[in-house]
């Protein structure tokens, strides 16, 4: 079950191999096989909450909840400071799974979505340990399930169980489950998006700076096969669209050097429009490994920490 | 072995379908799911390298299959060495018949026909056997099978150009039908008489094939096998051509004001003109002779018209036709009709007008028209005939009585070959009857059956029934007789019975005396004895007793080129009879001959019959005049093999070979094992390539979705 390292800056921890990982038929069991090998996850919330963990003092502006005033301080010094924590549970993750057709491809033995809900329920389990909220929106062509984040007893099963439901849908419909949880969620909080992207992706931009320009943390997973990467399939064959059932004759040894130009420049797209929104990307082959996912999450994260916090703290 | 539809073997070029099919990778029966074709673009298929030519042993079922599948299309056969008659170098057996009826005539015909003759006969190997025939109303030969074999093969065509040259185009119909039997029976005939082997037989027709020809005798004929016929049509330089015939004279014809002569003028259907004039003329191309008559005839009909007779018709006996193209049938020649006068005697004490006795229907019945006029000369049972009446009667009726000398007079007419039809009122005239057959006893008796007698077992063959020997007209039931007269038909030596009555005695005797004869009826048709003078048989019959004994000839001034001029029976001319023809010579018809046949030209001939002279206005077959060629498909019809195009010996044997062939393949059917050959390897194909498939699935694995 343990694999060669991937990643240079995993190069002496050992990885799990998708391949064993999958064979494991539980979702949650295979999510917790993963964060349970893996470090400790370290993130900052973005928000402020009253909390345990004691971080500052502040002047006492009227509009702010009474609640708060620290009245010792008061006493001391006559003047109103409000006490501030460090909000550790309020970290708000949704998860957007799609579940289209296009997902049901897989090359290595196991399907894109397979990998794609393992992914997720990885995330949703390693952020449930942290006493974080997770939240999940599946969708194909159009949102099939909503679950608002939560972190209660039962919810990261009940998340699993939305995880393992078959993909149902037909086409990919990449802006709506962007532009659903733009209207759900009010707060600001993270939102991982795993898909293929394996659609037109001229509507998706103005929906991702919709969301990101609502406060939230994009981090985007595009999911893909090998095959889809690398064409490397032997024998001509007629190809089926498994969403628009659209049939051509395709020699691959042929379409190769037509095809891999292609993907890639899909791929540079989508990436340089993460980018361009500052959005963290991640592109994963369903060959490598989930905890160099997760590693890559969390360091993305922390990078991210180490770079938002400043405005955060101003903005608080 | 050989094949009937040899085209049918490019079919094998098929076989390159499958191994094309084999050289293409199999595009269509693989299917790959793929998560998107967004960055694919369709590929040609591409042939494998012909090391990589898969599934050797299914591409040569395949190729195998398809070449049975040709091979069984193309019909093979074994051929059996039958050499056909053509190849053989077989003679073949020719008639040629050249028309020489009068529409051929017509400018031009003749000289085409004769070179049609000669490039039939260019044809003709010097094996062959030919005969020439010409014909019209009748066949004659030009050159008979013999005469061909005798002469030289190089002076045969020689031969009969100059016999044909001195041929012209008669005045007869066109007897086609005729002169196609005759032609079938002179091939068949030539085989037995030449013994030559069964060889092709054909009939060469060369013909302007007009619509009036006769095919009638052809419907019932039995062509010979083997037999062709093979049609040279000639096509006439002008189509107009109006003809000009005699219409038989109305009944009413004495009633017309002014006398005129009616014809019918008609005009081919393929004709140009539509006006024409119609008259009198004393001789070819002169001017009309009188009035003419304006005939409008559209092309295919035809019009009657009166042609009024001119006041002095002192030797007008033509009607022409001007107008026309074509002239050889645009006269008709007129001879009215001789009125022939009859005398009958009749004895008996009858008052004319009493209507209960026999005269008074007798005189009644007896014709009197522009043709024929019958007198009845009353006598009374005493009293004797005149020198005249004696020479002149030919037919007596006997009612009563007579007187022994009246008797013995009529009885010695009788033996000279006169007729008496004695129809005794009552039995008391037996003696009479005694003393004309010069018998002693004649037991004759009055019989009144008790209800009504009826004729029974009426000899028809008699030339006196047979007239009704028609089933139509046979039925005497409706003729009741309420009295008669019972004699013993064997009482009298040489008596035949030609009518009984239903009880068995003889109603109708011919008694034969001498030249003469004696008809006895039993019952008169006054109406004391029967209804017969009330029947619709009385005139018919009086007519027979008129032809039989009276010297009544159906003697016609109106035939058509070819028709016998008949000389009326009693006028037989003991010596030759000189004829007058219408060319201005003579012929002779010998004693005893009944008629004058050699009526070959239009005109009026004339027969010195010594008392008198006969004339007869010869015409044209009105049948001639319809010139528009017959449908190409009028032989057919009549059952005729029909006109087949002339074909080189080589393609013939080409066609014999063929048709042999086809022969032997319907007999030996060998297409249908390459068919079933065909379905066996195609079962193993299927079952191989099932196989193949199935294997190959078993082993195949490709991405795709997992559910």
């Amino acid at each position: 079950m343990i694999a060669s390292a991937h990643s240079p800056g995993l190069s002496s921890t050992a990885l799990i191999d998708p391949r064993a990982l999958m064979s494991i038929r539980n979702l949650e069991l295979r999510a917790r096989v993963v964060v349970e090998g893996f470090w400790k996850g370290l993130h900052r919330s973005p928000y402020h909450g009253f909390s345990v963990e004691f971080t500052e003092y502040r002047q006492y502006t009227p509009g702010d909840d009474p609640r708060y005033l620290d009245w010792r301080v008061y006493a001391r010094s006559d003047r109103y400071f409000i006490k501030k924590f460090e909000d550790e549970t309020n970290l708000r993750c949704h998860l957007l799974v799609d579940q289209s057709r296009s997902m049901g491809y897989g090359s290595t033995g196991y399907t894109k979505s397979q990998y794609a809900a393992t992914l997720a329920a990885t995330l949703a389990y390693f952020l449930h340990l942290q006493g974080d909220a997770v939240g999940l929106l599946t969708f194909d062509e159009q949102v099939r399930e909503y679950l608002p984040a939560r972190h209660r007893m039962g919810h990261l099963r009940q998340l699993m169980h939305a995880l393992e439901k078959p993909a149902g849908g037909r086409a990919t419909n990449l802006t709506t489950p962007i532009e659903r949880i733009t209207g759900l969620v009010r707060k600001r909080g993270l939102v991982a998006y795993v898909s293929d992207f394996l659609a037109p992706i001229e509507q998706l931009e103005p929906s991702l700076l919709a969301l990101t320009a609502c406060g939230h943390e994009v981090t985007v997973f595009q999911v893909l096969d090998p095959a889809e990467l690398t064409l490397n399939l032997e024998k001509a064959a007629m190809f089926e669209d498994v969403e628009s059932e659209r049939t051509i004759y395709i020699d691959p040894v042929l379409a190769r050097k037509e095809y891999v130009p292609r993907i890639e420049a899909h791929c540079a797209a989508v990436r340089a429009m993460c980018e361009k929104l500052g959005i963290s990307y991640h592109r994963l082959a369903t060959d490598q490994p989930l905890d160099l996912a997760l590693f890559e999450f969390v360091q993305g994260r922390m990078r991210r920490g180490r770079l938002s916090r400043p405005a955060a703290r101003s903005h608080a | 072995m050989s094949f009937l539809a040899p085209l049918f073997m490019l079919g094998a070029l098929a076989i390159a379908a499958p191994v094309i099919y084999h050289l293409i990778r199999r595009t269509t029966r693989e299917r790959t799911v793929f998560s998107s074709l967004m960055f694919l673009l369709p590929t040609a298929p591409r042939l494998t390298h012909r090391s990589r030519l898969e599934h050797i042993l299914l591409l040569l079922l395949r190729c195998l299959a398809l070449g049975l599948l040709a091979l069984g299309f193309a019909r093979p056969f074994l051929r059996k060495t039958a050499p056909s008659a053509a190849a053989a170098g077989q003679s073949q057996r020719i008639v040629v018949l050249v028309d020489v009826s009068a529409s051929m005539r017509r400018a031009g015909l003749w000289a085409d026909a004769r070179e049609r003759v000669a490039a039939v006969l260019r044809k003709v190997t010097p094996g062959d056997q030919v005969a020439v025939f010409t014909f019209g109303r009748q066949v004659s030969p030009v050159v008979s099978f013999e005469e061909w074999r005798n002469a030289l093969p190089d002076e045969r065509p020689a031969l009969v150009a100059t016999r044909l040259a001195a041929t012209v185009p008669g005045w007869e119909g066109t007897h086609l039908g005729n002169a196609l039997i005759r032609a079938a029976e002179a091939l068949s005939d030539a085989d037995a008489e030449l013994k030559l082997a069964p060889g092709p037989r054909r009939i060469v027709l060369v013909s302007d094939l007009q619509a009036g020809s006769a095919f009638d005798s052809l419907q019932a004929y039995d062509w010979p096998k083997g037999l062709e016929i093979q049609v040279e049509p000639l096509k006439a330089r002008n189509p107009t051509n109006a003809g000009l015939q005699l219409v038989a004279d109305s009944p009413d014809a004495d009633a017309q004001a002014v006398p005129a002569v009616r014809v019918r003028v008609s005009n081919a259907a393929d004709s140009t003109r539509e006006q024409f004039r119609v008259g009198w003329a004393l001789a070819e191309g002169t001017e009309f002779s009188g009035p003419a008559v304006d005939a409008y005839v559209p092309p295919g009909q035809s019009r009657v018209m009166a042609v009024p007779v001119p006041a002095n018709t002192a030797g007008l006996q033509r009607i022409v036709l001007r107008g026309d193209d074509e002239d050889f049938d645009n006269t008709v020649y007129v001879m009215p009709p001789e009125k022939q006068q009859l005398n009958v005697a009749y004895f008996g004490g009858d008052a004319a007008d009493d209507t209960h006795q026999p005269l008074f229907f007798l005189e009644r019945a007896l014709p009197n028209n522009p043709h024929l006029s019958v007198k009845v000369n009353v006598h009374t049972p005493a009293a004797a005939l005149s020198p005249v009446e004696e020479r002149d009667t030919k037919l007596f009726f006997v009612t009563e009585a007579l007187s022994p000398g009246v008797a013995a007079q009529l009885r010695e007419q009788v033996l000279a070959g006169k007729t008496v039809v004695f129809t005794p009122k009552a039995a008391a005239a037996a003696p009479t009857l005694a003393q004309l057959l010069a018998i002693n006893d004649l037991g004759l008796e009055n019989v009144q059956p008790a209800n009504y007698a009826m004729l029974a077992e009426i000899d028809f063959q008699h030339p006196l029934f047979a007239p009704f020997a028609d089933p139509r007209y046979s039925d005497f039931t409706k003729i009741h007789v309420w009295n008669y007269r019972r004699v013993k038909a064997a009482a009298i030596p040489g008596a035949r019975v030609l009518a009984k009555f239903d009880s068995g005695d003889p109603a109708l005797l011919e008694i034969p005396v001498g030249k003469g004869r004696v008809l006895a009826l039993m019952a008169g048709w006054n109406p004391e004895d029967s209804q017969l003078a009330v029947s619709s048989k009385f005139v018919p019959l009086l007519y027979s007793m008129l032809e039989l004994g009276g010297g009544l000839s159906a003697q016609s001034t109106q035939i058509s080129v070819g028709d016998p001029i008949a000389i009326a029976a009693g006028t037989d001319p003991v010596a030759a009879v000189a004829v007058g023809l219408p060319d201005g010579t003579t012929a002779t018809l010998p004693a005893g001959a009944p008629a004058f046949a050699q009526t070959q030209q239009p005109g009026i001939y004339q027969l010195n019959l010594g008392s008198r002279t006969l004339r007869v206005a010869v015409n044209l077959d009105a049948a001639e005049s319809r010139t528009a060629p017959l449908p190409a498909d009028q032989l057919e019809r009549y059952g005729a093999p029909g006109p087949q195009p002339v074909v080189d010996t080589a393609r013939e044997a080409r066609r014999e070979a063929l048709m042999q062939g086809a022969e032997a393949e319907s007999r030996q059917k060998l297409w249908r094992w390459f068919i079933a050959a065909t379905m066996a390897v195609l079962l193993f194909e299927s079952a191989l390539a099932g196989w193949t498939a199935r294997r190959q699935a078993g082993s195949v694995t490709t991405g795709g979705i997992t559910p």
